[in-house]
């Protein structure tokens, strides 16, 4: 994993012609974004968080398709343990 | 309770993704239409796939208009509604289509539930297999959502 991340670092830092430190800093941020609208999301869905507050973090369609998939995933396992 | 089920493409490439196409077994009839069939073939059909007795069948999509769905969607969907039977899939477009229409739905956590429920995986494994789910499969799905359902796991 780690030679695959060297590798990959390369090859954008080469195709893009940036330094590698750039090419680390844009991952770093990208992931922490990810990683930051999981924890929005994580703390909306449990009560933690107010909908107009998750939808200023991270947008509206994020909010509604997360309100999307809760429906469907509490549809599926109450079946799935019921069926 | 005898389960009968169509599906389309996304339960069987997620659940192939995780190993786990076996949990398919605990339907006593699976159909699979030949269109989700062919989409399959585009890519790679799943080797487990073979082991599951599923039967290909033609679909009639004569009364399911959706531009929302693609063709295996809307085949599946169209089985589902003639023959009544469960739809199989991934996709909240087509998720919602076929509630619209009266068709029961569910989905890959759906079925890794009934695996648990039916005595096929420990609580363990069907925890581990949702968490596979949401990291290690192409299906797109919020991991707090995901949490969601193994806590619904303990709760019932």
């Amino acid at each position: 994993m780690a030679a695959e991340i060297s590798d990959r670092v390369r090859a954008i830092a080469k195709a893009r012609d940036l330094p590698e430190s750039e090419v680390f800093e844009r991952a770093l941020e990208r992931g922490l974004e990810e990683l930051w609208e999981d924890l929005v999301l994580a703390q909306y869905l449990d009560g933690e968080l107010d909908r107009e507050d998750a939808i200023e973090h991270v947008g509206r369609t994020k909010v509604e398709r997360a309100e999307r998939e809760r429906a469907a995933v509490e549809e599926d396992v109450d079946w799935g343990l019921n069926a | 309770m005898t389960l009968a089920a169509v599906s389309d493409a996304g339960p069987l490439i997620h659940l192939a993704e995780i190993d786990s196409l076996e949990l398919l077994a605990t339907f006593n009839t699976l159909l699979v239409p030949e269109t989700v069939y062919e989409e399959l073939e585009a890519g790679d059909v799943p080797d487990e796939l073979s082991a599951l007795p599923f039967e290909l069948v033609k679909a009639d999509e004569n009364g399911v208009e959706s531009e929302e769905l693609d063709a295996g969607e809307r085949a599946a969907l169209a089985v589902a509604l003639r023959r009544e039977l469960v739809l199989l899939t991934d996709d909240l477009a087509a998720r919602k289509t076929a509630s619209d229409a009266g068709v029961e739905v569910h989905g890959s956590i759906g079925i890794i539930a009934l695996g648990y429920g039916r005595g096929l995986i420990d609580r363990g494994q069907a925890a581990s297999l949702m968490h596979a789910l949401q990291r290690e499969t192409s299906l797109f799905v919020t991991e707090a959502v995901v949490e969601r359902g193994i806590r619904m796991l303990d709760e019932q």
